[in-house]
């Protein structure tokens, strides 16, 4: 038996901290010195070997990294046990470790010397028997590089997950540039909304499949044209170049004719043509008048030969890119095979979405995808995470406002939709503009979605009317929709500085804000009345004539005072036991606030009358509202839930001594807000964002990997994850954002993220509980193996089944990263491969805690499709399909695991 | 503002108390079957203990039995007045609805009391060529007959009509008054989560189990919505495989075994670790438990064992030509028991069905849409009569699953419960159709429902039909200013709150206490409401029955 009797040295004093001296974290400064758990034991070994039993639990860290205090919570030594005579120890591990290390001496006053032994999981086993009965064990954590977690948390936070291009350059660059950098977007060159194309370029496409009919189809997915060429059809799963061609007239070099490309009555207009061409002499220019989908209406080969259903034939064409969103479709009838490529030019470009998204002829899924890959690929990583935290923020319904345009305004159906993106992008382009300034405040922000027509319609400010009603005899009631989520929701959060009465008052603030189609150079003028410019004026019938649907014109904000309640409004005022306003009692800042804000007065009397000026009530609300000190804390809480963890709430006691570092955080981002450190306007979120990002809470092991991905994280992180350059250019890694945001897409499915359409006004949730479920993570799974089985070049093989959903033309390709990064055969050591995905995927875990997961990596590296026989993966050669599969196999299993949903 | 239930600002409360600790699942997760048996599954004890020491919602009764529920939105506004018609009111007919109004029987008798009548399939063989009203033996109220289906489940005491259902201060859009039905919080905007995802919170289970409250639709509707816990929506459960690189019986088997392997692995404590551990397990268990599961189509094989149309028992759940009914004989296919354009939606209840019967899911449910019949809503036969043969079949169909195939559910363990945002105009507007109104039908089902009952002589002694009797607690008033016109000149008055019946299924059939009952439908604990014991509802001063004597 053990009796364990134990000495728990003393907590050492932390080091003094200078506060005159620069204690940023330095490499040198990392050798923590760490405080040792003593275990004592006394009796004899145990023969016993289930002797196994918790010891104590203690601390077992507390180090000093600059400013950074690392302390873990209550870790400790679980169990002890001898096997064999050897220690083995049970511990709680600890985060960002590179090492644990047991050191053991006979007696407390003589120096510990290194025990050799092994760890594994959260147990040490020490290699030799253990010092003698009366034996002292000492276990360190050695922490990870301080600066490599910091690296991972910025950039699962300012940015959508590392790519591993940004690991190494924020290894050169420093976190503290980094920062700087990201906070001032407008000095990154971004050009993702800019043609970098010199013009179009033929593409190739290849697709193996089945003989399910000998009819080939082409037809494009609306009215449009597009330019192909060299279509070559061969027996079997490769086409060498030299098979025979079972199409005719596949080069397009002979004329046109109804024996080899026939016409329908919707491709009538498709010739042979000599003005683009890819090989030889001429090309195929399709034109469709509108969308094909079968052999009625697309345009025909009927091939000569019988094709067979159980033998595989391989298709390959080459097209010319365009900047359209047209899809075109070869495919046999029967879909045997079938090949549907987008003829933008690149995949992966926005500049299709963003220039229909100018146009107004957008799509919601259009401005989806757009933002989607900007996520993924802008530099400006900060600035786009901080666009969907306002976009989300500041929440509208697409939804609504479709339906809205549909059946209020007067729009056809199918204009509402692309009108309601266009609002949505409005707002975002808005936004992202007032962010590129230095000086962008909270006001501003707040501003602009208080203007948007997306919002004045989603929350019923649209309809909502204070006027005089002669009928009643009292002003009509305005709607409170608005003024309770702009207390609520938007600014001062909930039942923070607020009541119902003050709903009452601000709601009539907001009547006569609504939405109107104006003229075109009157768009940025609320007063001007509706357009009268014509499409068409000739029209003799005046209910078209003067319909919205024969105006020329944008939907905009409109101001009407006709709709106004002209009244006084008192805002934040208090009420007497009858609820009588008291005007000379503004309600004062709580003292729980402290200085510099407890007991200021923040009544807000609007008496702006019946003229024009009464928009001034609305301005006047938010200028009044945004730098509130119920603003500063409730979107500081908010930041801080984005950037660190989820345990901020607002409603903390500023003056108590006791003071948590949440809280901390968050007044002191306050206290940034309310007082600029560089002067200039209060509420400057870039002082705010700087506050979180260089706080210690920040820096903290525990905030690493400590929030879950959104869906959207997820995507994004999971693409950029494995996307590097490659010598060629091409990407080891590429998006297909239409079929991310597509309804049945990833985030559709993984937990209804819809973006730019969330019903309800509080926004997707950031914290896990919204998002971690059996369903979602179900589909997560399966999107993150469906992505690994993409285009694999694995569909062929025998038994093998392809992608089961599709993806687009999302691929990842693990093996060429491999290739480019770890050199000199290193990519075909199990050890090697499984390491690097490990440092690549979860820089700020540590090596030391994953000791499991390297062993589960190295043994599925060298096993079998079954998992079970041995099957040595330095055996493989890189580039045939067994290594690429092993590869593929194990980066999907990672991107599956709990620790790649952390961010 | 504040929701009645809930607390936003503090989220990491809400989101991991109660849940094991990695070291415990460590400790406690062996082998790495990758499948196991459902047998084994079925049994499984609650995965981690109830949190709140309260209510029985979820929890085994004395009899070892949990209790469930399965609802249908009918989205669009379902016209109650053509579901469980009237006839006793001498106001309903031509007069009012010239081209849509269902005749009676001139050979049957109105007066009789008793048993509802089930028109058999006839000579044709056809299914529903019975083209007249079946009357509900109560003397007053008649049966859409594309409701026939119902009949049996009527007369076994099994199914409540519970006419004049509204809530007050009936909003007509469709938009708020769906989203006051599913948070169960009419005419405010304060509560943002669903009712029955409310009810899956109280159950101390939401968001530990794997499947708590689960739709089979496009998306995961409000009443199961919520920021506490995510309930499951599932468009296709068939997706639930765990894929493998490469996609083989060898390569998913393989990653299934690493993936179970690595989520064993011991990680140093972080704030989401635990749930995420925990819904790992469960997705896992999920996994294997829809393994277990025959979603597909050649697995649809569950037959009436009481009805048939012609020579072979009829499909309980209608997903093709073959499996609906006597198939396509005579015109406008009479022989179907459903429409052909129903079979997607029949998958969705047959899933939820299985989801119930072979989880222990507590709640799933479904929709039909296209209830919005402004023009051409047909009569006896047409598009709402359509409509009504989904419900009709859907109510029939489920008893005779449940009680025919019960696993985990007995029909005497479950629900059903219908929920449709508004009524329709009692009079027909020009284009045939009707328009938004107020109150309409709810259908609640189950084999502890307290239906129809009758004594040893065949006398009525508790009416199946709630609020279209002659002698109902809130009195069918007849005539041209009658219940059928005293909102607006043309709108049917309620005379029950959707929340009353929700409410007394919630407490007396899923097991919630009443303090539960009045968080998970925060008008119970207003009095002004009377959503309890019925009197008058004090926001538009109608008087209501309260809870109806359903169970």
């Amino acid at each position: 038996m053990v009796l364990a009797a134990i000495s728990n040295g003393p907590p050492r004093d932390l080091p003094n901290l200078d506060p005159c001296v620069d204690h940023r974290f330095r490499f040198s400064s990392f050798r923590l010195e760490p405080l040792a758990l003593y275990l004592l034991s006394k009796l004899s070994v145990p023969t016993d070997l289930d002797m196994m039993k918790p010891v104590f639990a203690g601390w077992i860290l507390c180090g000093v990294l600059g400013m950074v205090r690392m302390v873990a919570e209550t870790p400790g030594i679980l169990s002890l046990a001898w096997t064999n005579g050897r220690p083995s120890l049970e511990f709680q591990l600890v985060p960002s470790v590179s090492e644990y290390r047991v050191r053991s001496t006979p007696s407390l006053g003589t120096s510990a010397s290194p025990l050799a032994g092994k760890h594994w999981g959260n147990r040490w086993t020490s290699d030799s028997a253990a010092v003698g009965d009366s034996g002292f064990y000492q276990l360190e954590a050695l922490p990870l590089a301080s600066e490599m977690v910091r690296s991972s948390t910025l950039l699962n936070r300012i940015a959508y997950g590392p790519t591993p291009d940004d690991l190494n350059r924020l290894a050169t660059l420093g976190t503290d540039a980094y920062i700087e950098e990201q906070l001032a977007p407008e000095k990154i060159s971004e050009n993702l909304d800019e043609s970098t194309e010199t013009g179009p370029v033929w593409r190739k496409v290849i697709i193996t499949g089945t003989g399910s009919s000998s009819k080939l189809y082409l037809y494009l997915n609306g009215a449009g044209d597009a330019y192909l060429d060299d279509f070559r059809l061969v027996a079997g799963t490769t086409d060498n170049g030299t098979a025979a061609n079972l199409l005719i007239n596949g080069d397009f070099e002979q004329p046109l004719s109804s024996a080899n490309w026939a016409t329908t009555t919707n491709t009538v207009h498709s010739a042979r043509t000599t003005d683009y061409v890819h090989g030889g002499n001429a090309s195929f220019h399709l034109v469709q008048n509108t969308a094909g989908s079968s052999g009625t209406d697309s345009v025909i080969q009927t091939i000569p030969t019988n094709l067979s259903a159980s033998t595989p034939y391989t298709l390959s064409f080459w097209y010319l890119t365009q900047s359209s969103g047209l899809q075109l479709t070869a495919r046999l009838s029967g879909s045997g095979i079938a090949a549907t490529v987008p003829l933008q030019g690149d995949a992966e470009s926005p500049i299709p979405y963003y220039s229909r998204l100018q146009n107004g002829t957008a799509t919601i899924g259009d401005l989806r995808a757009w933002h989607v890959l900007h996520a993924i690929q802008s530099r400006r990583q900060l600035a786009q995470v901080f666009q969907q935290f306002l976009e989300n923020h500041f929440v509208t319904e697409y939804s609504k406002g479709l339906t809205y345009f549909d059946e209020r305004a007067g729009l056809p159906n199918a204009w509402s939709g692309p009108e309601s993106t266009r609002q949505e992008f409005k707002e975002n382009i808005r936004w992202r503009q007032a962010f590129l300034n230095p000086q962008c405040t909270f006001h501003d922000l707040l501003k602009i979605s208080a203007e948007s027509p997306a919002m004045i319609i989603y929350l019923d400010t649209v309809l909502s009317r204070g006027d005089y009603n002669t009928t009643t005899k009292t002003n009509r009631i305005a709607n409170e929709n608005y003024a309770r989520e702009l207390c609520e929701l938007f600014a001062f959060g909930v039942d923070n500085g607020y009541d119902q009465g003050d709903i009452e008052q601000i709601s009539r603030a907001w009547t006569g804000w609504t939405v109107e189609l104006l003229a075109t150079n009157q768009a940025a003028n609320p007063f001007a009345p509706r357009t009268t410019a014509m499409i068409n004026s000739g029209l003799t019938n005046a209910t078209e004539r003067n319909s919205v649907t024969n105006l020329i014109g944008l939907w905009s904000f409109r101001y009407r005072t006709d709709r106004h309640d002209p009244r006084v409004k008192w805002v934040f005022y208090e009420r007497d036991a009858q609820g009588n306003i008291l005007t000379n009692s503004p309600k004062t800042v709580p003292a729980r606030f402290g200085p510099p804000w407890a007991g200021r007065p923040y009544g807000l009397k609007l008496n702006n009358g019946t003229t024009t000026n009464g928009i001034q009530d609305g301005y006047q609300t938010v200028r009044h509202m945004a730098d509130q000190p119920f603003t500063q804390e409730y979107l500081s809480v908010k930041l801080c839930r984005l950037l660190v963890h989820d345990n901020f709430h607002h409603g903390y006691d500023f003056t108590d001594a006791e003071t948590s570092p949440e809280e901390s955080l968050v007044h002191d981002c306050m206290l940034a807000w309310e007082n600029p450190p560089q002067g200039g306007p209060k509420g400057q979120m870039r002082n705010v964002l700087r506050v979180i990002l260089k706080s210690d809470l920040f820096r903290n092991p525990n905030t690493a990997a400590a929030k879950v991905k959104t869906p959207l994280e997820f995507a994004a992180s999971t693409l950029r994850a494995f996307r590097a350059s490659k010598p060629d250019g091409t990407l080891t890694a590429r998006a297909d954002a239409p079929s991310l945001v597509a309804s049945g897409g990833l985030l559709d499915r993984a937990g209804r993220m819809r973006l730019f359409d969330r019903a309800e006004p509080d926004g997707y949730a950031e914290d896990a509980g919204g998002w971690i479920s059996a369903g979602t993570l179900s589909e997560r799974l399966r999107y993150v193996q469906s992505l690994a089985l993409a285009g694999a070049g694995l569909a062929t093989g025998t038994g093998v089944r392809s992608s089961p959903d599709s993806l687009g033309l999302s691929r990842m390709d693990p093996s060429a990263l491999l290739a480019l990064r770890l050199t000199n055969g290193a990519n075909r050591s199990a050890e090697a491969v499984t390491d690097y995905l490990l440092r690549l995927l979860f820089p700020s875990e540590g090596s030391a805690n994953f000791s499991q997961y390297r062993s589960l990596g190295i043994q599925f590296l060298n096993t079998t499709d079954n998992g079970t026989t041995p099957s040595e993966f330095a055996g493989l050669v890189p580039g045939t399909k067994d290594y690429d599969t092993r590869v593929r196999g194990l980066a999907a299993l990672l991107l599956s695991s709990p620790r790649f949903q952390e961010q | 503002m504040r929701s009645g239930t809930e607390n936003r600002s503090d989220s990491r409360a809400m989101n991991t108390p109660h849940i094991l600790t990695r070291r415990n699942f460590f400790s406690t997760a062996t082998g790495l079957a990758a499948t196991a048996a459902l047998s084994s599954l079925t049994d499984v004890p609650l995965f981690v203990q109830k949190a709140l020491a309260e209510g029985g919602i979820g929890q085994p009764n004395a009899n070892g039995r949990v209790k469930k529920l399965l609802f249908i939105f009918l989205r669009g506004a379902n016209d109650g007045l053509n579901n469980v018609i009237p006839h006793g009111d001498d106001a309903y007919g031509p007069k009012i609805r010239d081209n849509i109004a269902i005749p009676v029987d001139p050979a049957q008798s109105w007066n009789a009391q008793g048993k509802a009548l089930f028109p058999e399939a006839g000579t044709t063989g056809a299914t529903f060529a019975y083209p007249y009203s079946l009357p509900l033996g109560n003397g007053f109220a008649g049966l859409h007959p594309a409701l026939k289906f119902l009949t049996p489940v009527y007369n076994a005491g099994e199914l409540a009509l519970i006419h004049r259902v509204a809530y007050p201060q009936q909003s007509r859009s469709h938009f708020d008054s769906q989203a006051y039905w599913e948070t169960g919080a009419p005419r405010t905007n304060m509560v943002k989560d669903g009712l029955l995802y409310r009810a899956m919170v109280e159950s101390g289970r939401a968001g530990k189990n794997s499947l708590t409250g689960v739709s089979f639709q496009n998306s995961l509707p409000l009443l199961l919505r919520g920021s506490r816990a995510a309930m499951t929506n599932l468009s296709d459960p068939t997706r639930y495989d765990l894929l493998g690189v490469p996609n083989t019986a060898d390569g998913n088997l393989k990653a299934a075994r690493t993936l179970e392997a690595a989520t064993g692995a011991s990680f140093p404590d972080k704030a989401n670790r635990d749930l995420l551990q925990q819904q790992y397990e469960n997705m896992r268990r999920t996994l294997e438990i829809f393994a277990g599961i025959d979603f597909s189509e050649t697995g649809n094989t569950f037959v009436d064992s009481e009805n048939s149309d012609g020579n072979k028992p009829y499909y309980l759940f209608p997903t093709t030509n073959a499996k609906n009914g006597a198939g396509p004989s005579g015109t406008n296919n009479p022989g179907y028991v459903v429409p052909t354009s129903a079979y997607g939606y029949f998958n969705q209840l047959k899933s939820a069905a299985l989801v119930l019967n072979k989880t222990d899911a507590l709640v799933a449910g479904t929709q039909i849409d296209g209830w919005d019949t402004h023009s051409n809503q047909g009569g006896v036969t047409g598009a709402h009569a359509s409509l009504l043969q989904r419900v009709g079949w859907s109510i029939y169909a489920l008893r005779q699953y449940f009680r025919r195939y019960a696993d985990q559910c007995r029909w005497d363990d479950l629900v059903i419960v219908t929920l449709s945002e508004f009524g329709r105009t009692t009079i027909e507007n020009s284009d045939n159709g009707t328009d938004h109104a107020e109150a309409s039908v709810m259908y609640v089902a189950g084999g502890g429902i307290k239906g129809l009952r009758t004594d040893a002589t065949g006398k009525v002694t508790h009416s199946g039909v709630f609020n279209c009797g002659p002698s109902d607690p809130v009195a069918w008033q007849t005539g041209m200013n009658g219940s059928m016109f005293q909102s607006t000149g043309r709108y049917l008055q309620r005379a029950t709150d959707f929340r009353s019946v929700m409410g007394k299924v919630i407490r007396d059939h899923l097991g919630a206490s009443q303090e539960q009952l009045n968080r998970i439908i925060p008008g119970y604990a207003d009095p002004n409401q009377s959503l309890k014991s019925g009197g008058i509802q004090a926001q538009d001063k109608v008087r209501i029955t309260g809870e109806p004597d359903l169970i």
